[in-house]
Formats: C-alpha cells, sequence, structure tokens
C-alpha cells in the first residue's frame, strides 16, 4: 500500500514535469534541455526568498513563477528564436539548449553553492493514516496539484482563443501564420505555461528531497522519459508514460535497492525502444522510414 | 615541470577522447553523451584485471578496448533506432546506466570509494613511473589514435559517413550500409575512448565513478563542437585550450571551485555560440568539400 501511494505522487510529478517539457516541444519541435534549470531555479528562488527576506511561502511561489517565466520568455528571444530565424533545425536548438544549461547550472552553482540545501518547510508530522499506510500532507498536494494544473492545461489548450492558437501552430506554423496567428507570440505563450508549470513541480519537488543544482536535469530527464515511452505527442500517452515509469522505478526501488532508480529509467526506455520503438501512442520516432 | 608535464599529460588524454568522438560525432553525426561512459569502461576495465588478476598494460589494453567495443556494438544496435534528439537522450541514458554500474555495483567496482593501488604501467619489464616517461608513452598512444582516425576518415568509408549525415536517404539510395556504417563509427569511437581511459586509471593510480559523469561527456562534446566537428586538429586545439583555461583561471587568482564553475559557463556560451554559426549544418566546411573528388 506504501509503495501505491510513493508511486501515485512520483507519478503526477513525472507527469507535471512531462506536461510542461511537453508544451514547448509541442510547439517549437525541438528538446528544449535548458527547461530542466527553470526546475531549479525555481527551487532555488522561492528557497531564497523564504529563507533570507522571510517573505510568507505564499508570496515567493508567486515570485518564483514570475522569475522562471522570464527566464524562460528570454531564453526563448534571445537564443531560440534568433536560431529559428536562421533556419536551424530542431538538432542545433537542443544543443545550443544544452550550452545554455551548463551556463545557467554553473551560475546558480557560483550563487548558491553546490551543497544540498534543505528546504522543509511542511514538516512531516507523521502523515495521515489511509488504508494502513502513511500518506504525507505534501504528497497530497503533490498529487492534486498535478492533476489540477494537468486538467487545467488541457482544458486551457482545448478551449482558450490562445490554447487553440498553440494547437494551430504546433500542427502547422506557417499555416497558422497565414490566418493571422502570430506564431512567434504562440511559441512565446508556450514558453511561459511550460516554465510557470515546471516552477511549481520544482518547488513541490524541492520541499520533498531538497536543493541541488542538478536537481532539474534527472526530473527533466523521467519527464523526457516518460513522454518517449508514452509516444510523442500524445497527451494521455503521458500519464501512461509517467504511471509507467513511477511504477517500474518504485518497484525497483523496492524490491531491489533505491540506488538503481536511475538506471532502471534508462533501461526501460531502452527495453521500450526494442518492444515497442514508437511509444504507446504509436507516432512515429523517424523522420521517414527508409 | 611536474604540474606542467601533468597539464601536458591531461591534454593528450582529451585529445585522444576529443578526436575520437570527432569521428562518431562529427564524421556521422552521431551526437553522443555516452562518451564518458565508454572512457569509464576502459579505465575500470583495464583497472579490476590489473589489480584483481596482476594482467600487463599489454593485455589490458587491447581488452579494455575490445570490452569498450562490444558493449558499444551492443546499445548502438538499439540506439541507433532512433535519429537526432532521440538518439541524444539515449546516449545519455547510456552514460546515465553505464555511471549507476560504476557507482553501485559494489562487488565489481567498488562504488563510489573507487579503485585504489593501480600499478604503474610497465612494458617489457619497463616501469613508466616518472612522468616525463609517461608523457612520451601517451604522446606515442594520442599519435597512433590520430594517425588512425585521420586514415579512417579519410578513407572511402569516412566519405560514406560524412554522405550519410548529410543525407541518410540519399546515402542509401547509392546502394551503402547505412546502418552498419553508423554502428560501425559509433563502436570505433568508443574504442578509441577507452584507451585514454586505460593511461587515466594508471597514471592517477586511482578512479572513482565521478570521473565519468554526464557533464565529463558534455564537456568532451563541447570540445569537439568547440574544435569545428569534423576536424581533429580543430579538436586537439579546442581540448588543450579547454583543459588548460581553468588552471589559467587559477593563477590569475580565482578560487578553484569557482575556477571549475567558470570553465563551464565558458564552454557552455561556446556551444550556443557555435550552434548560431553551424545553423546551417556542419556540411559548409571548405575543406571537406575540397578532398571529395570530383
Amino acid at each position: 500500500m506504501q509503495v501505491i501511494i510513493n508511486i501515485l505522487s512520483a507519478t503526477f510529478i513525472y507527469l507535471l514535469v512531462a506536461y510542461s517539457f511537453n508544451i514547448i516541444y509541442y510547439t517549437t519541435g525541438f528538446f528544449n534541455l535548458a527547461h530542466a534549470i527553470i526546475i531549479t531555479l525555481s527551487g532555488y528562488v522561492s528557497y531564497f526568498f523564504t529563507e533570507n527576506i522571510d517573505l510568507p511561502f505564499g508570496v515567493t511561489i508567486v515570485i518564483a513563477v514570475i522569475f522562471s517565466v522570464l527566464v524562460g520568455l528570454l531564453t526563448q528571444l534571445t537564443v531560440y528564436a534568433p536560431l529559428e530565424k536562421r533556419d536551424a533545425n530542431p538538432f542545433f536548438k537542443l544543443i545550443a539548449s544544452l550550452g545554455l544549461y551548463i551556463v545557467l547550472q554553473n551560475t546558480i552553482s557560483v550563487v548558491w553553492g553546490d551543497d544540498t540545501k534543505n528546504f522543509q518547510i511542511l514538516k512531516v508530522k507523521k502523515g495521515n493514516e489511509i488504508f494502513g499506510a502513511y500518506i504525507t500532507n505534501l504528497q497530497i498536494i503533490t498529487i492534486l496539484v498535478s492533476l489540477g494544473l494537468f486538467i487545467g492545461g488541457l482544458m486551457f489548450l482545448k478551449y482558450h482563443r490562445v490554447g487553440r492558437n498553440i494547437r494551430a501552430v504546433a500542427s502547422n506554423a506557417q499555416l497558422a501564420n497565414i490566418i493571422g496567428i502570430d506564431s512567434g507570440k504562440v511559441v512565446l505563450w508556450s514558453f511561459g505555461i511550460g516554465s510557470g508549470l515546471a516552477t511549481i513541480a520544482g518547488i513541490l519537488v524541492s520541499l520533498d528531497i531538497g536543493l541541488t543544482p542538478s536537481m532539474g536535469f534527472n526530473l527533466l530527464l523521467y519527464g523526457v522519459v516518460a513522454m518517449i515511452i508514452g509516444g510523442v505527442g500524445s497527451t494521455w500517452g503521458l500519464i501512461g508514460g509517467s504511471l509507467l515509469l513511477a511504477t517500474a522505478q518504485n518497484l525497483g526501488a523496492y524490491y531491489i535497492d533505491s540506488k538503481w532508480m536511475n538506471a532502471i529509467a534508462y533501461v526501460i526506455l531502452i527495453l521500450f525502444l526494442i518492444w515497442k520503438p514508437l511509444g504507446f501512442s504509436g507516432k512515429r520516432l523517424k523522420k521517414v522510414e527508409i | 615541470m611536474e604540474y606542467i608535464l601533468h597539464i601536458l599529460i591531461m591534454i593528450l588524454l582529451y585529445v585522444m577522447l576529443s578526436q575520437s568522438l570527432t569521428l562518431t560525432a562529427g564524421y556521422s553525426g552521431l551526437i553522443s553523451l555516452a562518451h564518458a561512459g565508454f572512457y569509464g569502461i576502459g579505465a575500470y576495465t583495464s583497472a579490476i584485471l590489473s589489480v584483481n588478476y596482476g594482467l600487463p598494460f599489454l593485455v589490458t589494453l587491447p581488452l579494455a578496448m575490445i570490452i569498450s567495443g562490444v558493449i558499444a556494438i551492443f546499445v548502438s544496435t538499439i540506439a541507433l533506432r532512433t535519429v537526432d534528439d532521440y538518439f541524444i537522450i539515449i546516449t545519455l541514458g547510456i552514460q546515465v546506466v553505464a555511471f549507476s554500474v560504476m557507482n553501485n555495483w559494489m562487488s565489481l567496482t567498488n562504488g563510489p570509494l573507487g579503485i585504489t593501488g593501480i600499478p604503474a604501467i610497465s612494458i617489457f619489464g619497463f616501469a613508466f613511473t616518472s612522468k616525463i616517461a609517461f608523457l612520451l608513452l601517451t604522446l606515442v598512444l594520442t599519435a597512433l589514435t590520430y594517425f588512425i582516425l585521420r586514415n579512417i576518415t579519410q578513407s572511402p568509408f569516412g566519405r560514406i559517413l560524412i554522405a550519410l549525415s548529410e543525407d541518410e536517404i540519399f546515402t542509401k539510395s547509392l546502394g551503402k550500409k547505412v546502418y552498419f556504417a553508423k554502428v560501425a563509427s559509433f563502436t570505433i569511437g568508443a574504442m578509441f575512448a577507452a584507451i585514454p581511459g586505460v593511461l587515466y586509471a594508471h597514471y592517477i593510480s586511482y578512479i572513482d565513478p565521478t570521473s565519468f559523469t554526464v557533464d565529463e561527456s558534455i564537456f568532451i562534446l563541447s570540445i569537439v563542437i568547440i574544435g569545428g566537428m569534423r576536424s581533429l586538429w580543430g579538436a586537439a586545439i579546442a581540448a588543450a585550450v579547454l583543459v588548460i583555461l581553468p588552471e589559467a583561471l587559477r593563477f590569475v587568482g580565482m578560487p578553484s571551485n569557482i575556477a571549475a564553475n567558470m570553465r563551464q559557463i565558458l564552454y557552455g556560451v561556446a556551444l550556443v555560440v557555435m550552434m548560431f554559426k553551424y545553423s546551417n549544418g556542419f556540411g559548409e566546411r571548405k575543406s571537406v568539400k575540397a578532398k571529395v573528388p570530383s
């Protein structure tokens, strides 16, 4: 039972990360690895304002969201948009985002140091008992908030005007431009939304396990693995992918050893590529089948 | 003097690492973030064989290359089912799994504690204990690596690699075995990455998993990209500059932990800048075009 609760809370964290990454991937078509730093940065910003300036935690969340969204927009405006203008293919943007990630991660290391920062505001009392297992308040909040944001995101994409524009640009940017949608603006929107969602994920995780400069990268890679397993471009696949990944990792931690969790994620990814190279949803990974 | 010799040795190790990745990433366009993994496999193979079984360098070196190569064949046949972005993520996965094995398989690799007391290299009774002797040995192996890689890249096989990195379908339509060429290029790159691994293990006489992390892979890839992707000499020069850089920063008076971060920040910026330069593809270099007979 305890395992199931751990699986659930991990699933929803992965889902939130994968979804925030997916929104950007969906509109721009490249793997934005610098997204990892948004996750890390939001944790640090919230930590800094809570511990050093003594603002109430709720306010620091708002500050963290604003900060991360600004950073997300800046990366798009200063690096990816100019690259896009030069017709760089997605692959080059990926490497540029890797460079950007290295720069920002080391900046965080210089500012805050490499040691693990403890950021547990929600003190673990004992947890609430259900069906003989314990669930902490943080886990409940994680599950509810992630689920809420995920559903909210889906509704937004489906019914809001901006959301519909995002989907239009994602399916065909040129055609969207022709009917008067400013695709540059829409991409900015997706960066903003993605960064905002990633902020919440980053803060939730840092409340749970504390802060290190590399926390975002690991988390993002789990999100990416969940996305690839689930099948790229499929929203429901994200849920399946996150669930499968969280289940495998937690069962692995339970039966083998928690130190192998990292490896398990990738072994699953590799097994998936052998057995079902197209993910749950069956979309093509290759541009062309030869 | 010892210090300068040490830096020269480290430069040569990174020259080998980056030149072997130049074949994989530059010529055949398979950007791999698993290179430090193969570097580590080389180091661990040789360390385990020489500490536990007392095998000499001349046996462990080929064995390390073969083991690295076999693992590379196995993983690349899987990873090469994907392309571009996905391939990078998969190689990142291979790197993380390799690191996990080094870090967690206590009985084989001694985990985070690492392997100590790796003996110095000795060939036919001559022990390379002094730095200068070791430098010469490294230099010979680097030259050998360069020579072999240069011949590979300028051979018909090298031209197939360049062709497939620019247009895979067209290359296939000419009857070239694209998949085989990719696997071969990945494997050769991994085998040559094992050589600096072996040298590093015997040189430092102690290895632990932190030398073979994802960051190390990113660093090697940065050297290749900054060096101009398809230039063995470019990679060599970039390796020299990037290895000397933190030492120079420390010389100016920067604290050493910040110097390490500064180096990473600088090569991160360099990566972004290089992407602007290459945004039209890696195939723009004139020398590559000139070498293809018309």
